[in-house]
């Protein structure tokens, strides 16, 4: 292979990385404020929430399906936390008990509609994404609630130099990493993106194993609005909106299929959310126009997704290629 | 015979709404021994194997193993007694490894967590003992068709099953890779397994096989032993007795000026096929299944890739190159799959008739003109003789006979030069057979040329000016219109010995 046709072969295996590379060095070069220390564990302070939700999510897309009511998941399940302990005096830790309970329970519901109902898990999702919110901004009547005092403070929980959300989000992408590629689920879940009709054959219970996935992207979602709130003190309107299509975003960009099956979560899940986290700061640190932000995600994601679909094409003339052993 | 059958499955019938799918079926087989199971598309093979899989729930009958009768109500059942598939349509996960294929059904486990290390070693050891040395870590989407059938051997064979059937597991492999899997299926039988071992080709049952059951219509219609059989006795009862029925078109005395010219054409299992067509004639493509007829109408349309070879067509008086493109835009296409090829079930029979020829029904504001539409539909209806209650009546209420007329019709509407059919009258009654064959026959009478595939050579014989016979992607033999049902069946029978030199 020429030394032009390597290069282009690396581009394409590691494109992400040679564009995150090239970001994070362009922003550093280009901003004094950019390279700081507190700058790069604000960083991580702030992609912690979208980083749990994303992990959740991830698993329903390897298992080939989509879960786009996350984001109102978690504004559910924060207002349910949140108005226990304002309104009733809950305890906090029952309150964050029944906002997971909550997520896993509206994921419960996603996965039941999916599953037994037999609805498109984008459609399905895309109605309870409204519907949800909209309970959310019933329970709440769309105002902002602070937290409590005592509660608030946990926000600037930190351990050493990290905040203490960016490590709890860290473990949970690596927990459901571990989910995903070393227990039987997560390979019956990989099995399954790679084709439900042949899952099926095997003898998998597809059915069981989509219903879980769906159940816990609802309380990973339910994570990462607790911690979402945390950060802010208080819960909004406005929290989680738009969360559902970064998530999606996310994982993409850092390599899991949409139609499942592929990817490793870990990596896409870091490094994706790294990728949008560094552009939105960067971006900031650059005094550019705030709306820039969208502009340049979008383009980032197309450009994965062009990469992806290259990718893909080289795959399939692969496959079409004679086996190695005939001719 | 003094061996008792290990496997015995006795009286197994099964009926769907409208069709009889199994019919008294019996088959036995015995410990170290491998039963051939053949019989034309559905024969009702693919039942049967499905009742002994646990995936079909028989409506009468009984399966005994080693002498116990048994109830096989779910895959896991006949996995726990023993019997293990090998599927056709290979049951693989692309993006995962060989050995997570292998384990696919079962994956080994230390506290909770998928032991890696244990499965590629297993994977390893057994693909060993296939006598292939796949890596273990490697995707199976990097891997041939070959490779792949022996990964799923390999997940047959990991619980050492005392059952394995066979389905059709040469069609994708070379000739070394066959080898290699016969190997297996030696092996295996040493070893005391009962193997069912369902192909196409007849050939390779007497390379392998000890016995053959044939089955036809739902029922199993006889066993033989191999060295008291003959391949043409084994087509033979395959397909039956039937009567030709009285041939509806003349042969064509003098054909037209040639139309389609094909020459060196290859592609997937095509090796080198060469044949004209002329124009009012109609061509029988003449094969058992497996033997490529269907690629082949499928390579000239541009549906599989062809790998060399030209075509050329007709245009303005003379032959002119044509890519496989081009020609799916000329030819009228019918095949037995009614809803693949484009029949909108709940649309209305006059939106389906009209659907090919829109451009010619606009007025010149570009709208499509409904009085147009109803005259072209109700002129097909009528010259094709179509039953329905009226134009709007929709597509997915008619009988399979009148559907399969609108998509003639709406091909008749574009008059193309050409047509191709495959297996056109499938799953139709006799009248609407004979229907279907006369508007072929009309098709050619009106100038075009017509090449059909039918699986049923009296079908053929009531129609054909001229036979190309296929076996194994090649076509080994051109026979006249006048050649009878004997010459037809000896034709496909009579294997060459040929090794491929793929």
């Amino acid at each position: 292979m020429s030394s032009f046709g390597r290069l282009a072969t690396f581009l394409l295996q590691n494109g992400f990385l040679v564009v995150l590379a090239a970001v994070f060095a362009f922003f550093a070069i280009f901003t004094n404020t950019f390279l700081a220390s507190g700058n790069l564990i604000d960083m991580l302070h702030a992609m912690s929430p979208l980083m749990t939700i994303s992990a959740g999510l991830a698993l329903v897309v390897m298992a080939g399906k989509l879960d786009i009511s996350v984001g109102s998941v978690a504004f559910v399940a924060a207002s349910v936390g949140t108005l226990l302990m304002t309104r009733l005096g809950c305890p906090p830790l029952l309150a964050l008990a029944a906002a997971l309970s909550a997520g896993a329970l509206l994921g419960a519901l996603n996965g039941f509609i999916v599953v037994v109902l037999g609805v498109n898990p984008l459609i399905t999702t895309l109605g309870t994404m409204i519907a949800f919110r909209g309970v959310g901004l019933q329970l709440t009547n769309a105002q902002v609630e602070r937290l409590p005092e005592g509660v608030r403070e946990l926000g600037n929980w930190s351990v050493g130099p990290f905040f203490g959300d960016t490590l709890i989000a860290l473990a949970i992408v690596l927990a459901v990493d571990l989910l995903h590629r070393r227990t039987i689920f997560g390979r019956q879940l990989t099995a399954i993106g790679n084709g439900e009709d042949v899952a099926r054959r095997i003898g998998m219970p597809v059915d069981r194993l989509v219903f879980v996935a769906f159940v816990l992207s609802g309380a990973l979602a339910a994570v990462g609005g607790v911690l979402d709130t945390l950060q802010i003190g208080a819960i909004s309107a406005y929290l989680g909106k738009g969360l559902e299509f970064n998530a999606v975003a996310v994982i993409v960009v850092g390599g899991v299929s949409l139609f499942g099956g592929r990817g490793r979560i870990l990596s896409s899940v870091v490094l994706g959310a790294l990728m949008f986290e560094l552009i939105r700061n960067g971006l900031n640190h650059l005094g550019a126009n705030p709306y820039a932000y969208r502009l340049v995600s979008g383009a980032v994601i197309f450009a994965a997704m062009y990469a992806d679909a290259l990718k893909s094409r080289v795959r399939r003339a692969a496959v079409g290629a004679p086996a190695p052993g005939e001719a | 015979m003094t061996e008792a059958a290990y496997l015995s499955m006795q009286g197994l019938s099964k009926a769907y709404p409208g069709v009889v799918a199994l019919r008294a079926a019996n088959l036995e087989v015995r410990r170290g021994e491998a039963v051939a199971l053949m019989g034309a598309n559905g024969a009702g093979k693919s039942t049967l194997m499905n009742v002994l899989g646990g995936v079909t729930a028989p409506d009468a009958g009984s399966i005994t193993i080693d002498g116990s009768p048994v109830r096989l109500r779910t895959a896991r059942d006949a996995l726990a007694h023993g019997i293990a598939f090998v599927h056709q349509e290979l049951a693989m996960l692309p993006s995962m490894t060989v050995a997570e294929n292998v384990f696919a059904d079962g994956f080994p486990t230390r506290f909770g967590i998928v032991d890696g290390a244990t499965m590629r070693r297993d994977a390893a050891e057994l693909l060993v003992r296939l006598g292939c040395n796949l890596p273990t870590d490697l995707a199976v989407e990097t891997l041939g068709p070959g490779d792949r059938q022996m990964v799923e051997i390999a997940r047959a064979l990991r619980r050492a099953p005392r059952i394995v059937i066979f389905d059709e597991p040469t069609s994708s492999l070379t000739n070394n890779e066959k080898r290699r899997l016969f190997e297996i299926v030696q092996g295996l039988k040493r070893d005391g397994v009962a193997i069912i071992y369902i192909t196409h080709f007849v050939d390779e049952i007497f390379e392998i096989c000890d016995r053959v059951t044939v089955m036809r219509s739902g029922s199993t219609v006889a066993t033989r032993a191999i060295a008291e059989t003959s391949p043409t006795e084994i087509v033979r009862l395959m397909l039956g007795e039937a009567d030709s029925g009285e041939r509806l078109a003349d042969e064509a005395s003098s054909a037209g000026p040639l139309l389609l010219e094909v020459s060196g054409l290859c592609g997937g299992i095509l090796r080198d096929i060469d044949f004209s067509l002329r124009a009012g004639e109609i061509v029988g493509l003449w094969g058992l299944l497996g033997s490529g007829r269907t690629e082949l109408m499928r390579a000239l349309i541009g549906l599989d890739p062809i790998d060399a070879g030209a075509l050329r067509w007709r245009a303005a008086d003379e032959l002119r190159p044509v890519t496989p493109n081009e020609l799916h835009q000329i030819a009228g296409i019918v095949t037995e799959d009614r809803r693949g090829e484009g029949l909108l079930l709940p649309l209305s029979t006059r939106a389906n008739l009209s659907l090919a020829s829109l451009r010619s029904l606009l007025t010149p504001l570009g709208l499509i003109d409904r009085n147009k539409e109803e005259g072209l539909a109700a002129d097909l209806i009528g010259r094709l003789h179509i039953m329905v209650s009226g134009s709007a009546q929709a597509v997915g209420t008619l009988s399979g006979g009148n559907q399969q007329k609108v998509v003639v019709g709406r091909w008749l509407a574009t008059e193309p030069r050409l047509f191709l059919l495959d297996e056109p009258t499938r799953g139709l009654d006799v009248g609407a057979k004979s229907e279907i064959l006369k508007l072929t026959a009309a098709l050619a009478r009106a100038g075009a040329a017509v090449l059909v595939i039918s699986s049923e050579p009296e079908e053929l014989m009531r129609i054909c000016d001229r036979y190309l016979v296929m076996s194994r992607g090649r076509l080994t033999a051109q026979m006249p219109g006048s050649a009878t049902r004997a010459e037809l069946l000896s034709a496909v029978s009579a294997t060459p010995l040929r090794m491929s030199a793929a």
